[in-house]
């Protein structure tokens, strides 16, 4: 069978099809919400994360980590460092930390059995110490441990801080090479967070406590 | 699991038991429940019938990245006070889901 060409027709239709195409995709952009920023500076020096906390983020060269589908932390910074592997510092803020007594030097014996588990460190307390962060009560421990079949060591401080009916945390720990030196600015910098920490919105546990009062549960 | 016991407190005022179910014998979740400080039961069920009962068994398996057979995956049930399932899902537990769910079922029962 012949097939006639009508000319004319087949570049008015890609001209129709053009515009279709672009009207559709200019509703796409009109109709999509505007995904809100997960940090969001602000003219105090700090940012604000996903609209519910507030800090101070660590200078250039540290590296965000974010969990925005859960896990083990929800957020924290990284820095690799100069030196031989495993030369880095961590330090993370993390709602739930391991453990469940809602007593803090309860919770402060399960944390420590289970901290750096995974690594051969064994890392033993130094030292512990009642301390106040936010405004409540917090405990701030510091460990180190050492891997000499690995050739690594680490140093870490966490405050386990009492909120409420729950325990929250932070950690920073430091990775070394056996022979490497600990570095205090990292340390620093994870202090700086912890102190300009700030909650902007009543936890899911609080308002879900509230609402169980309402009820009178 | 100690995701569960932190929040046990709130499954207790909402008048919610837990309950664990692995196919490891009894020696084992002995030792797994104290090293996380569990405080709810955990039912050895070796021969998996309850699991198979709940949905947790599959037939199309995925696979460990060793190349062998994961049939059995987490799956996390809630079970009414009239014994009707209200709740099943499989993977890590959303316990905030839970928690909204059995505070729906408390209020359902009180009539609110």
């Amino acid at each position: 069978m012949k097939r006639e060409f009508i000319p004319g027709l087949i570049p008015g239709l890609a001209v129709a099809l053009l515009v279709m195409t672009g009207l559709l995709l200019g509703g796409c952009v009109t109709m999509r919400a505007e995904k809100p920023k997960d940090v969001v500076p602000t003219d105090r020096g700090t940012v604000i994360f996903l609209e519910k906390y507030e800090f101070k983020r660590p200078p250039a060269g540290w590296a965000m980590l974010k969990n925005l589908e859960g896990g083990d932390f929800e957020l924290g910074f990284l820095k690799m460092e100069k030196g031989d592997f495993p030369s880095q510092t961590t330090f993370i803020f993390d709602d739930q930390p391991f453990g469940s007594s809602r007593d803090l030097d309860t919770r402060a014996k399960q944390y420590c059995t289970r901290f750096l588990f995974n690594t051969g460190m064994y890392p033993e307390i130094k030292k512990q110490e009642n301390v106040e962060l936010m405004g409540l009560p917090a405990l701030a421990i510091y460990m180190e441990g050492e891997n000499p079949s690995r050739g690594e060591k680490a140093k870490s401080k966490i405050y386990l801080i009492q909120k409420g009916n729950r325990i929250i945390s932070f950690v920073c720990t430091q990775w070394r090479p056996l022979n490497g030196i600990y570095d205090q600015a990292g340390f620093d910098h994870f202090e700086e967070f912890v102190k300009s920490f700030k909650y902007l919105k009543k936890t899911f546990y609080e308002n879900f406590e509230e609402e169980l009062k309402k009820l009178g549960i | 699991m100690d995701g569960h016991q932190r929040d046990l407190y709130l499954y207790e005022r909402l008048n919610a038991r837990v309950l664990g179910v692995s196919m490891d014998d009894v020696t084992t979740n002995k030792y797994f429940a104290q090293s996380l400080w569990l405080e709810f039961p955990i039912i050895s069920n070796t021969l998996a019938w309850m699991g198979k009962s709940y949905g947790a068994y599959s037939d199309k398996p995925p696979f460990a990245p060793d190349g062998s057979p994961v049939r059995f995956g987490r799956l996390t049930v809630v079970i009414d006070k009239k014994g009707i399932v209200r709740y099943g899902k499989t993977g890590s537990p959303n316990n905030q889901e839970i928690l909204h769910l059995l505070l729906k079922l408390e209020k359902e029962f009180r009539g609110k």
